[in-house]
This record gives structure tokens, C-alpha cells and sequence, in this order.
């Protein structure tokens, strides 16, 4: 397999400003040093809550955020050091799926404006050739002719995401980046609007980048997936491997919260401390450790390295690397409390 | 048991430039003292609808409200005036609501917002409400409540949004709470705190609970019985154990099975097809037919009745599934 997206040590760090524009009062850094590899036509997950940095971290994927440091590989190829033609010509191989169908179209654009816009932008100008692709789009992702002129408010929430997947797909793009595609829409939709999304990575041969915070989906998805909390990777790798085997407390925790409805196996549930901390001033040391039920003295201080710990499987926790050689604070190993107070945001 | 909420027969509909929307018909809800009753259903089954009429918070045009019974304990809720009315919200029954940033009043501290209850409701003074608030907010698992009370409500991450709004639903201590949505917009970790403690406190202080969400796998974290909701009708009502083990209504099925578990296969989801109708235009029949397996001439002719098929167990349908998921 080949890699089709490469990211290697990338930052996203946005400034706050103060009450003045030339009084910078810090940074949020949603992203910090982040290195993960997409295979060509796989299902990579990115799962974190809300604020992880998950949704940044796919906008620069796609060019739509210039990462602060480090650098973004689109088949070998460094995307913002591309001259601006060149890139525009590249981006149309990379699309994205929006989360609320609602207010990713435009209510005043009929079916046909919606999903040939893309083409219309890439320069096509012949109405019959649009007209004929737009039908084909619409059939493949459920959709028929008639829905032609309809208007968005015609059509309910899994009809409408169909119309994004259909506008996503116009270009015959190779890399789909889908934000929490299901997530607005109804219990009983979710279901088939992610098959529609497998049926369609195996016929036109997609790679996908899935962002979500429901992990019973990703798992069911993805092929690998990464575990992002305040901007930086917890736990990343083949997806069967962490599920079979989540070594990060915080991959554990999460897998716990999921509330299951089998009422024959008892299930522990770790209830996590606390709050997300805010990413303007992050912890020291590990991101995780004032929330981590297993934190130790020295997970306050040092930060983890992310290590590979076994083949397509990497994590970044004390617990399971140890500590690195180096001036270690008193006691580093002796288990923490989690404080009962963690600062809200 | 005691009996806490009797509704029976609640129709409400609202008349639109399209046509009529019948967003709730006949439905009978019984909650008893102690019990958490959940309210299940899609969006636009009518759930939000029927919790509103319960603490009669609609407005009246333009819905168009008829209920056989709405008694509350042991009063005649139909019967009360608005000021009435308003003793008995907050004080005898509360409600929480999905969104806490939109039901908090952004200029106002979190604080004064619940000891507003305590003034209102108990006439206490300002400093004495304070005392209760304070209290409130350390119960309901809030750090440093005596600071975080002068917080106003932007300052504070969205679990703790929803814990205030539980520690005002919780304040004048009512004898029913309607919860609707409450952990939708919260993540995953917080949404397991804010359950954890909503269960604590309704069995702590003996509330019964009215849980009106989409999400089965709440329900089936703290619900003691279910109301299965589809296009405005009661399709299922059922202890939650026996809900979840067997399952009788082909569209109870399909929710179970459209929510995704950790041990299912890899790369394929079980789907409902089709889509919940327009409130306008019903299909004829039971309401589910278009999207059910197991539909048959009957069920596009004729509505079927709730009928009891054990134990504090009903469904509407004319072919109920058994407990293997088979045709019965």
C-alpha cells in the first residue's frame, strides 16, 4: 500500500488576540505535532471530543488551514510550497464532507446548481455534458433525475447529505475527508448514509479520512485510526490492534463511555474527571495527566513521546513507554491522585 | 405505587399553510413515584410535543390541544389557571432542556439563576437562597461551588452548563423532572458524568423522571420503562430490559439495530430504509408500513391498536416480533 497523505510534525496554532489587535494574549494550539500516514484507498478514523483539534487537523489536510510548523504530503508532495495554480489543480482530488447538512448547501441553488458547481468551477462550460453527470452523481448516491430542480428545503436531513456526498464526489477526487458526516442526522439514517459512503469507496476506489466522536462507528469504518485530546495524537495505529488492545488511559475511558445497549454482559464504566482543559494554555507535560486515572508524578512534567510499541500501533503515555532517560523529578513514578479541581475553561 | 403523571388521549395539532400537522395523537403516558420513564423517538415523532403539553407549555393558538385526562399528583392540570400553573413549574415539576447555553440566561450568574428558585418558589431570602445554591451546586458535583456561583454562564464548559441546569431542576426538590436531550450536546466522557449524576440524584431525592431523547443507549443506561414514539403514535411501550431483550415492534428493532456496537462486524450497518414521513401527509394504515419488512395488505388498510402482549408490555402492530426477532 502506498501512502497517499503524509503528515509530519504538523502544528496548527491559532493566535487569541487581546482587546488591542497588536497585544497578542497567547495562542490556542489546536493542533501541536502531529505525524500520522494515510494509506490509498483505506478508512482512517480520527476520533477525539469536542475541541481535540480533530476538525483542524483535517482542514489541513485538505490545504484549507496552513499548519504553523511542520509539513503536509499529498502524494509526496508538500502542499504549501505548491505555487497556487498547481495547488488548485491538487485540491480538486481532495473534497470534504460537511457535518450539518443544513447549512452546507445553499438553500437558494437547485439540486443541479449544488453538485455542478464544482465542475463549473473546474472551467467545464457545456450544460449537456453537466446535465448528464449531475444525473449519473445523483443515481449513484441514491438519488434520482427528477430531484433535478428541486430546492435543499425539499428534502430531508439524509437526503441532503446524500446531495454533499454527490457534490463531494463531482470531481472524481481520490482523497474524501468526511467531518462527522452523520452525526446531524437521525438514528435510524446514520446507518445508511455510512453505507453509501462504503458502496462508494469501493466503486470509485476512495481513500477517506473519517472524523468522529462515536467510536462504535469508527470502529465498524476504519482501517486505522488516530486518538486525538487537546491537539495532540494519544493513540494511533491499526484499528483492530487498539481495539483489541487500547494501552492510552484516555483510549480506554473513552471506549467505556460508550453506553451499550446489551443488557446480558456487565460493562465497567470509567468515568473521567473533570473537563477538557482549555487549549490556550495546555497542561504541562502529558495533555491528559490532570483527567488520567492512572497519572503519575511525572506525567505532570514530561511530556510522552509517541512510540511505536508494536507494528502499526503507537502511543504516547508513560505507562506504557516508561520515562525517557533524563533528569527525572522526585518520585516520578509513585501514583497521582487526579486533583478534584480542574480548572474549568 | 403512587402516581405521579396520568395523561390519556393527548392529541395536539397545528394548523400550517400546508395542511394540518398532527404532531401528537392519542397518546397515554402513566409515570409512577420513583421511575424514570423514557420517551423514544426520531425527530418529528411528536416526543418534544407531548413533554411540552405535559407541563402545558404550548402555546394555545396555534397549537390546538385535546386531552381525555392530565393529572398530575393527583391534580387536574387541565382545570389549573396560569398562575397556578406557574407555582407548579419549578416548584412540583421542572424540566431540563437539551441546549443549557440557550436556556441560561447569559447576563445573569449561574448563581442568581438558581437562587431565583429558592426566592420564588420557597420565599427565601437572599442570603438564605445563596446558602441552598451553594448547597445545590456541591451536590450536584460542582468544585468550588461557592466561586463557581458567581460564574456567569459563558465561563463555564458545557458539562458544567448542564450540571447547573440539573441543580435548578433539583432545587425546589419537584415530584417530576422532564429531561429532554439532556447529554445530546455533550461529549462522550461528560456525557457519562452528567448521567451518573442525574440517576444519583432522582433516586437520591425520590423524583420521578421523564427522559425524552433519541438516544437508546441513555435509555437503556438509566431508564426504568420505555415509550417507543413513531409519527405521533405510541408504537411500543415496555420495561426497559424486556425492550431491549425483546423487542416486539419491527421499528423498535430497527433502532436497536441502527445503533452501533462495539461487537458488531466490520464495514456494514443494519439499515431502516426509508425515511420518517412528512407530518402532513401520513402514509394510510400503520404508520410504519412503507418502511417494514413484514407489512401486509392489512397494515396499509388499517391502523393498528396498542395492544398488551405481557406484562406491562404493549405494541401497535398487527404481526409483533417474538423474542428471536421471529414473526409471531
Amino acid at each position: 500500500m502506498t501512502e497517499i497523505m503524509t503528515l509530519q510534525n504538523v502544528s496548527v496554532h491559532f493566535p487569541v488576540r487581546g482587546a488591542l489587535p497588536f497585544l497578542r494574549k497567547g495562542e490556542i494550539q489546536a493542533v501541536s505535532d502531529v505525524s500520522l500516514s494515510i494509506h490509498r484507498g483505506e478508512i482512517f478514523g480520527i476520533v477525539g471530543e469536542s475541541g481535540c483539534g480533530k476538525t483542524t487537523l483535517a482542514s489541513a489536510m485538505v490545504g484549507m488551514i496552513k499548519p504553523t510548523a511542520g509539513q503536509v504530503l499529498f502524494e509526496g508532495v508538500d502542499l504549501n510550497r505548491l505555487p497556487r495554480d498547481e495547488f488548485k489543480k491538487m485540491r480538486r482530488r481532495m473534497q470534504m464532507i460537511f457535518q450539518d447538512p443544513f447549512s452546507s448547501l445553499n438553500p437558494r441553488f437547485n439540486v443541479y446548481q449544488i453538485v455542478s458547481e464544482p465542475m463549473l468551477i473546474r472551467g467545464e462550460d457545456d450544460e449537456e455534458t453537466m446535465k448528464a453527470r449531475v444525473v449519473e452523481l445523483l443515481e449513484l448516491v441514491g438519488l434520482s433525475s427528477q430531484d433535478l430542480y428541486r430546492y435543499p428545503s425539499d428534502f430531508s436531513g439524509g437526503q441532503r447529505q446524500r446531495l454533499g456526498i454527490a457534490r463531494a464526489i463531482s470531481l472524481n477526487p481520490s482523497f474524501l475527508v468526511c467531518d462527522e458526516p452523520v452525526s446531524a442526522l437521525d438514528v435510524s439514517i446514520h446507518a445508511q448514509i455510512l453505507n453509501l459512503l462504503l458502496e462508494l469507496q469501493e466503486k470509485l476506489n476512495l481513500t477517506y479520512v473519517f472524523i468522529s466522536h462515536n467510536l462504535a462507528d469508527v470502529k465498524k469504518m476504519c482501517d486505522h485510526l488516530a486518538v486525538m485530546y487537546l491537539g495532540k495524537v494519544m493513540e494511533a495505529g491499526n484499528s483492530d490492534k487498539i481495539f483489541a488492545n487500547p494501552m492510552h488511559p484516555y483510549t480506554q475511558a473513552l471506549i467505556a463511555a460508550i453506553l451499550d445497549i446489551d443488557f446480558s454482559e456487565e460493562r465497567e464504566i470509567i468515568v473521567l474527571p473533570g473537563d477538557t482543559p482549555s487549549p490556550i494554555n495546555p497542561p504541562s507535560g502529558c495533555r491528559f495527566w490532570q483527567r488520567c486515572p492512572k497519572a503519575m508524578r511525572g506525567c505532570r512534567e514530561v511530556p510522552p513521546e509517541y512510540v511505536e510499541v508494536e507494528p502499526d500501533h503507537f502511543v504516547a503515555c508513560h505507562l506504557v513507554n516508561g520515562f525517557p532517560d533524563q533528569e527525572l523529578p522526585e518520585g516520578y513514578d509513585q501514583p497521582m491522585v487526579p486533583r478534584e479541581k480542574v480548572p474549568g475553561r | 405505587m403512587e402516581q405521579v403523571l396520568k395523561l390519556r388521549n393527548l392529541k395536539v395539532v397545528f394548523p400550517t399553510d400546508y395542511g394540518l400537522i398532527r404532531a401528537v395523537e392519542g397518546v397515554d403516558l402513566d409515570i409512577f413515584h420513583r421511575e424514570c420513564v423514557a420517551l423514544v423517538g426520531e425527530s418529528g415523532c411528536g416526543k418534544s410535543v407531548t413533554s411540552q403539553a405535559v407541563m402545558r407549555l404550548l402555546e394555545s393558538p396555534p397549537a390546538l390541544i385535546r386531552v381525555d385526562a392530565l393529572e398530575f399528583d393527583g391534580r387536574d392540570l387541565t382545570q389549573c389557571t396560569e398562575q397556578e400553573m406557574q407555582e407548579i413549574r419549578g416548584r412540583d415539576m421542572a424540566m431540563i432542556f437539551q441546549d443549557a447555553m440557550t436556556s441560561l440566561n447569559p447576563v445573569m450568574t449561574v448563581g442568581r439563576q438558581i437562587d431565583e428558585m429558592y426566592r420564588r418558589h420557597n420565599g427565601d431570602s437572599k442570603k438564605e437562597a445563596r446558602e441552598k445554591t451553594v448547597k445545590a451546586l456541591e451536590l450536584i458535583g460542582i468544585p468550588e461551588p461557592r466561586e463557581r456561583a458567581n460564574s456567569f454562564p459563558h465561563q463555564l464548559s458545557g458539562g458544567m452548563r448542564q450540571r447547573v441546569l440539573l441543580a435548578m431542576a433539583f432545587a425546589c426538590m419537584p415530584k417530576l423532572i422532564i429531561a429532554d436531550e439532556p447529554t445530546t450536546a455533550l461529549d462522550v466522557t461528560i456525557q457519562a458524568q452528567v448521567l451518573k449524576t442525574l440517576r444519583g440524584m432522582q433516586r437520591g431525592c425520590g423524583t420521578s423522571l421523564l427522559l425524552v431523547t433519541h438516544d437508546l443507549s441513555v435509555v437503556a443506561s438509566i431508564a426504568d420503562r420505555v415509550y417507543v414514539m413513531y409519527a405521533g403514535k405510541i408504537v411500543e411501550k415496555a420495561p426497559v430490559k424486556d425492550l431491549f431483550t425483546s423487542p416486539h415492534h419491527p421499528y423498535t428493532v430497527g433502532l436497536m439495530a441502527a445503533v452501533p456496537r462495539l461487537a458488531d462486524e466490520k464495514k456494514q450497518f443494519t439499515q431502516i430504509p426509508g425515511t420518517v414521513p412528512s407530518p402532513v401527509n401520513k402514509p394510510s394504515g400503520c404508520y410504519f408500513h412503507p418502511r417494514c419488512q413484514y407489512a401486509t395488505e392489512r397494515c396499509r388498510q388499517e391502523m393498528p391498536r396498542l395492544k398488551p402482549t405481557g406484562k406491562d408490555r404493549e405494541v401497535r402492530c398487527f404481526h409483533p416480533l417474538s423474542a428471536g426477532g421471529e414473526q409471531q
